[in-house]
């Protein structure tokens, strides 16, 4: 889906060609910057729709307990960078609403923009920020708000997605039609008793279990309770500022609407969709939430033991939503660098990638997801992986069928890193040093690695678990 | 661009930076410039276009800045695609020259005659407590950052030890390069043996590589005509008769290995 949403990319690219750095090492800038944008934007905008500054850090501390605050929306990946677009579009609407005439058309400029920007970098954004856009119009004609409609931004916004789709990213509906049918269909025969609901804190991975130890499992379900708890103590107070800030309404469904989609956390295909609809509903929920800290925080009896327990309960949100975005063995990341014997050791698949990059830069691999991810950086060579040329196929059978090398080597391929580890598929843990006896330590069987050997392939790199062989020696 | 002090400084410092980022061989130099001329230069003009002489609060003018330069930086990509030079350094250094210069242009139309003391943003007034603030959070930030980047030791975790084998580059006999990596968290011994050819006896090796240590042989091989299959393997000190990584290679006259 990359090359239709060429944002991120494009961003990166620019980072990496004027600084000279690897493209990690501009990801991590680039994304850093997304995140000081989305802080900042949400601070703008609750300051805005609430008219006080006070609310709005408080409502930005609590949007931190969203489940995809600490480690989803940290990831290089084009979510990360188009929702701090959306939310800054959204501030810049909200400050424009609040300005006077002369500057109206001041504001245009950045929303524009934005637009642009998010259109081009995510598809389920770009449609969030339609959703959004369209929902406001809907509200300020409802409410018969005395500002000018947003639909001209709506309808922008609308027709820039729509053609965008057509013109540079046709394959979206084929792409995303499977995510939302299966979801749908996942929803009702959970709800149906066709299938079995999902266990909450269970990794969707079937090969790899990871146990979420119970004191974890009650902060999160705690915070859950906190924030519902705080939703309806906030909502009167945020409910009364609708008619001077129609924002507000937004807020307030999408808090509702947050706690309708921990329903699909339960259906085995639908827990990805409400997991990722909870980063945008989560902004409503602050906002409501806030009030009800704020009230809580106003001068009165016993104020000192009411701020020591609101600290408490934001800590327990915080921390919660953490628990409850990301598996528990990765909260912490495990070692791929370590102290030995006075001077440091790296892991095997940062070991090889080094080792590309000194010996075999620029060529082509086949790979494991997170061992491609270490071929191109630090290793500085080019790697195929994933369902590309059925490499996620490949890699774990124990034999292989004779169009399956021809087809690698006939794309341009010269190498193949065949991995045993089975973590050596997950991005998110693959490239550690590998450590027996823990929950990830299960290996592929031999044979997944000798059928290479089988077709008489040159070994070039032999690690234990990783070996690669080179594609066009061959008998 | 007269009497806007600070458009004269964003008009300046654009070519500074793009010369800087163009020129300049050391990431660490480049890195601030490169961030100033792709974030903060166009933003910061692409705002002051929009908002004329009005003053924003900080907040707002920081939310604008980087709003403005990194949808800038979405969208000049493929922008760039469709041009002659792509997405090269050079390219993108004159796209946000141009862009910074345009902007910081319409801008100062914008606001008309400077009255010489205003600023396009209202200077932040931070409190002691403010201040204790941020310097704190930079100082969990940078220890956090130092922390995260200090390795320590792990005695779960398991070490590696590499085996590699490759054409010799640089040699005008045929001849092979053989690596060996020690990743493991000890002093380790190995015994290497090298076969060239079906029948040959192998050529044997005595080693021991300290953590983090790599040693390499080149080993010539007889300049028979065809390809030689040559054979390493490794073995561990202690289990001297059990295979420890092999390496295998049909060698020819030139390096092999393609994409």
């Amino acid at each position: 889906m990359t090359s239709g949403f060429p944002g991120l990319a494009s961003a990166t690219s620019a980072l990496m060609s004027l600084t000279g750095m690897s493209s990690f090492g501009a990801g991590v800038i680039l994304i850093g910057l997304a995140r000081l944008l989305l802080v900042v934007a949400l601070f703008v905008l609750f300051t805005r729709v609430s008219d006080s500054h006070r609310l709005a850090g408080i409502a930005v501390i609590i949007y931190a307990g969203s489940s995809n605050f600490l480690y989803w929306g940290v990831q290089y990946s084009y979510e990360s960078l188009s929702l701090p677009l959306l939310v800054a579009v959204l501030a810049a609407f909200a400050e424009r609403e609040a300005a006077s005439p002369k500057l109206l058309r001041a504001w245009v400029v950045p929303i524009v923009l934005g637009t642009l920007a998010v259109i081009v970098t995510h598809h389920l954004t770009s449609y969030a920020l339609v959703i959004v856009l369209l929902a406001l119009a809907l509200i300020y004609r409802l409410v018969r708000s005395p500002k000018p409609n947003p639909w001209p931004f709506a309808v922008f916004a609308a027709v820039l997605a729509v053609g965008w789709m057509v013109v540079a990213a046709g394959n979206t509906v084929d792409y995303l039609s499977p995510v939302f049918s299966g979801a749908v269909s996942s929803f009702w025969n959970t709800i149906f008793g066709e299938s079995k609901a999902r266990g909450l804190f269970q990794s969707p991975s079937a090969d790899i279990v990871y146990k979420t130890p119970f004191v974890a499992r009650l902060v999160t379900l705690a915070a859950v309770g906190l924030l519902l708890l705080g939703y309806f103590a906030g909502f009167r107070e945020a409910w009364a500022r609708r008619a001077k800030r129609p924002f507000v309404i937004l807020f307030c469904f999408g808090g509702a609407a947050f706690f309708a989609t921990l329903g699909l956390r339960l259906a085995p295909g639908a827990w990805e969709t409400g997991n990722r609809a909870g980063m945008y509903l989560f902004i409503g929920l602050a906002f409501v939430v806030a009030y009800a800290v704020l009230r809580l925080m106003r001068a009165g009896p016993r104020l000192l033991l009411r701020r020591a327990a609101l600290l408490a309960c934001m800590g327990i949100v915080v921390i919660g939503g953490a628990i409850a975005g990301w598996p528990w063995d990765s909260q912490l990341a495990q070692p791929t660098r370590i102290t030995a014997g006075g001077t440091e050791i790296e892991s095997e698949p940062i070991t090889l990638a080094h080792w590309i990059g000194a010996h075999l830069p620029e060529r082509k691999f086949a790979a494991a997801d997170a061992d491609a991810r270490m071929i191109l950086a630090p290793g500085g060579a080019k790697a195929k992986t994933g369902d590309a040329l059925a490499i996620k196929t490949i890699l774990p059978e124990t034999s292989l069928s004779n169009w399956e090398l021809p087809s690698l080597r006939g794309n341009g391929l010269g190498f193949i890193a065949a991995d045993r580890r089975i973590e050596a598929t997950d991005p998110g843990r693959g490239s550690f040093f590998y450590v027996p006896g823990s929950e990830g330590d299960a290996l592929l069987p031999l044979a997944a690695m000798h059928k290479f050997g089988k077709r008489s392939l040159g070994r070039v790199y032999d690690s234990g678990n990783i070996v690669v062989f080179n594609l066009r020696d061959r008998p | 661009m007269r009497g806007h002090r600070d458009l004269k400084w964003v008009c300046l410092a654009a070519i500074v930076t793009a010369l800087v980022a163009g020129l300049v061989p050391w990431e660490l130099v480049r890195l601030p410039a490169a961030l100033a001329l792709a974030i903060f230069l166009p933003g910061y003009a692409i705002t002051a276009a929009a908002f004329g002489s009005q003053r924003l609060d900080p907040q707002r003018l920081a939310m604008l800045i980087l709003l403005c330069g990194i949808s800038l930086l979405c969208i000049g990509g493929i922008l760039l695609t469709f041009l002659p030079g792509g997405l090269r350094t050079l390219s993108w250094a004159i796209l946000l020259v141009v862009v910074i210069l345009a902007a910081a242009r319409a801008a100062a139309l914008r606001r008309g005659k400077p009255d010489g003391s205003r600023r396009a943003w209202k200077r932040p007034r931070p409190r002691v407590v403010d201040l204790v603030c941020v310097v704190l959070a930079l100082a969990v930030a940078t220890a956090a950052l130092v922390f995260a980047y200090t390795p320590l030791p792990a005695s779960k975790a398991v070490g590696s030890t590499a085996l590699w084998m490759l054409p010799a580059k640089g040699t005008a006999e045929r001849a092979v390069d053989i690596g060996v990596i020690s990743a493991e968290q000890e002093r380790q011994y190995y015994r290497l043996e090298v076969r060239a050819g079906e029948g040959g006896a192998p050529t044997t090796y005595h080693l021991a590589l300290d953590p983090g240590d790599e040693r390499v042989f080149e080993v010539p091989l007889e300049s028979a005509s065809g390809k030689t299959r040559v054979v390493a393997s490794l073995y561990d000190s202690e289990r001297p008769h059990r295979l420890y990584r092999r390496v295998a290679a049909r060698v020819a006259g030139s390096p092999s290995g393609g994409g």
